[in-house]
């Protein structure tokens, strides 16, 4: 139980820093938020307009620690203001909204990656050395460094906008209205999905594929393997039930870590297929110069990583007995 | 000298990454010459198909060239002298100009990155890992906090911040957030470098802590910042391509990640503009898998000594690699790395 104490003290330290980034960046750079904000408004700005936005957007005067107190005191009480660019919605509303969607689009191209990788892995491992591994291992790898931004482009180029067999933006077409009981609506959030997740899951596929083969090259030259076989099972048998799934273990450790990861690692396939996620929304707060809903994602995406570290954490200990007494 | 070549020549991954990096090393250094062109003005007209496509158009209009690749009459007509290797972009600019002077952005912000990210790591690893108690403590808090805020948010936003960032600032802030990694390995390193026999004598024999660091610590961590250094090339040339796609870099530097920007603004993938898309796409996939390849190099080379330390799943994978190839019966699952993954803390 300690061991998870320090963990979790330590997730709460690193979430406090996160907040404290978010409090300096914006007061670090030149020239204050408000006014910046005002800097590209067409319309007559008065001190008093200023004063009335500083103030609904939570910038209190005062001295800086006084301010670091009243954001922090709303951190952790969760209320992180209204967006300038949707005005009358909360920064909670607009985040909450996209990171459904991003929830959605990193599981399952966490999920989709995992199953790949993991299937080809154990049959890289089983044939280790044939054709399939030597091809299929280091390409994959090779795929894996290619850049997301130029798998996303060529996807999109070639498999929206050239042969137009997919959509190119949006979760659902604009109009439907979301009713996720019905089968059209979920038909239509499937199609419009395939070209974000293929481009998000295929850089992943190859760190799961040479980790499970790894793991199962270790485990394949156990004695426990040999009398599998000796005892005369199946080759199925002994792939998947004897090694895949004791090599499977860091692998699902891995997978949540991934999970964590891959939230922020999508944000440009969002904003490229123009996905309604966070990504999406990083951008648009972005070039709207909306500071609380920038500061809202980092902190929310903080929060979802140090979620699956945790997760993670607790998986290792659950998963390896060995670790147990260790932790 | 000898020794590079053989090891190149035994080594096919080394090879290939080696060549890829050179040869974008010579199209940096070289652009002026290897290109008539300047990037930065039009050269041409809009559009005009590349000059290969087009000479091969020319030369049998009914061939699958024609009816493909280079089927608009109009942009024919426009491009029929074919003196632009990869053709122009919307503005007329020609494509290989920008792709040949972007290698130098790409390069200098990679190259400029990887040298804050591995001297950053390596200040804060050995320091970490030589001095231990309170240093540890708050280096290592430092490494793990740093490892669990998202990356990419948190540079769109700097970059934003700042606004329009050269390339300069670019590499700068690519530097000072993603030292982490590299810094928890090389502080595992030095752990176990520290308690090795000839650091012991070097303490007892009263050297001084810098010339232990230095004469004895350091060289036996080359092989890991060499790891390290070239992961944050490839990682920062990516993310500063990424940066300057969302239009958060500044427009009038000619790089790859601009190039792409430009794609997408002057919406040249709705024309059909494949050239001007393909080009960015390419230089950067191939810049990047180049790296990959030497990185993978570097593990396979360095140190075997290095193989069985804790918490470098890195050297760990090559261990195993090799244990299955040399002795395929004494392999034991090993946890080392992912306790160390687990823990965070000693």
């Amino acid at each position: 139980m300690g061991f998870f104490l320090r963990r979790l003290s330590f997730y709460f330290i690193a979430l406090l820093f996160a907040a404290t980034l978010n409090f300096i960046i914006p007061r670090a750079m030149p020239g204050d938020p408000v006014t910046m904000m005002f800097a590209n408004a067409t319309t007559q700005v008065t001190p008093e307009r200023i004063a009335a936005m500083k103030e609904l957007l939570g910038f209190v005067d005062g001295p800086l620690y006084e301010q670091f107190f009243i954001y922090i005191k709303s951190v952790l009480s969760w209320e992180l203001g209204t967006s300038v660019q949707f005005y009358p919605l909360s920064v909670n509303s607009v985040l909450g909204n996209a990171f459904g969607w991003s929830l959605f689009l990193a599981g399952s191209a966490v999920l989709l990656s995992f199953t790949l990788g993991s299937v080809l892995g154990i049959f890289a491992a089983w044939r280790r050395g044939s054709k399939f591994d030597t091809i299929f291992s280091p390409g994959m790898l090779a795929v894996q460094s290619v850049p997301q931004v130029v798998i996303a482009m060529i996807l999109m180029f070639t498999f929206a906008i050239g042969l137009g067999w997919f959509p190119t933006g949006n979760a659902y077409t604009p109009g439907l209205t979301p009713d996720w009981t019905s089968w059209t609506f979920l038909k239509d959030v499937a199609y419009h999905a395939v070209l974000p997740l293929i481009a998000a899951s295929i850089v992943q596929v190859g760190g799961f594929l040479i980790n499970m083969r790894n793991n199962m090259i270790n485990l394949l030259a156990e004695d426990y393997i040999t009398m599998a076989k000796g005892k005369g099972l199946s080759e199925n048998r002994v792939v998947f039930n004897y090694a895949a799934r004791n090599a499977m273990l860091p692998s699902v450790t891995a997978l949540s870590m991934a999970l964590g990861m891959a939230i922020g690692g999508q944000m440009i396939v969002e904003i490229i297929f123009n996905y309604p996620g966070l990504g999406t929304v990083l951008l648009n707060a972005i070039n709207a110069r909306d500071y609380q809903v920038l500061q809202g994602q980092l902190l929310v995406m903080t929060l979802f990583m140090l979620f699956f570290n945790l997760l993670a954490d607790m998986l290792y200990v659950v998963l390896d007995p060995r670790l147990r007494k260790g932790a | 000298m000898k020794g590079l070549i053989k090891l190149l020549s035994n080594n096919p991954k080394a090879l290939f990454g080696c060549s890829i990096l050179f040869i974008f090393i010579f199209m940096a250094v070289f652009a002026p010459l290897i290109t008539g062109h300047v990037p930065d003005k039009r050269t041409g007209k809009p559009h005009e198909y590349p000059g290969a496509i087009v000479k091969m158009a020319q030369a049998s209009p009914d061939g699958w060239v024609a009816q493909n690749l280079a089927d608009d009459k109009r942009k024919m007509l426009m491009s029929k002298k074919a003196d632009h290797v990869l053709g122009t972009t919307r503005m007329g600019r020609d494509v290989w100009a920008q792709v040949a002077y972007g290698a130098r952005v790409s390069l200098a912000v990679g190259f400029g990155a990887g040298i804050v990210v591995c001297f950053l790591a390596t200040v804060v690893g050995i320091s970490a890992g030589y001095f231990g108690g309170r240093v540890d403590d708050i280096l290592s808090a430092a490494m793990n906090i740093m490892l669990v805020i998202p990356q990419y948010p948190l540079l769109f936003v700097l970059a934003a911040f700042i606004g329009e960032a050269g390339p300069l600032t670019i590499a700068l802030i690519i530097g000072m957030t993603s030292w982490a990694w590299g810094a928890r390995v090389i502080r595992a390193q030095t752990m176990s470098l520290r308690e090795k026999e000839f650091v012991k004598a070097a303490e007892v024999l009263g050297e001084s802590r810098i010339r232990i660091i230095f004469i004895e610590i350091l060289p036996n961590l080359i092989s890991i910042v060499g790891a390290s250094f070239i992961g944050s090339v490839s990682y920062a040339i990516v993310t500063e391509a990424t940066i300057s796609f969302l239009g958060l870099g500044d427009p009038g530097t000619i790089s790859w990640g601009i190039m792409l920007y430009n794609v997408q603004t002057s919406s040249a993938i709705l024309i059909g503009a494949w050239w001007e898309l393909l080009a960015p796409c390419l230089a950067l996939s191939t810049l990047a898998i180049g790296l990959s390849m030497l990185n993978f190099a570097v593990d396979e080379i360095a140190n075997p000594q290095l193989r069985s330390n804790k918490g470098m799943k890195r050297w760990e994978k090559m261990a195993k690699k090799d244990k299955e190839s040399r002795t395929p019966h004494t392999a034991v699952p090993s946890f080392a790395g992912v306790k160390d993954l687990a823990g965070g803390e000693k």
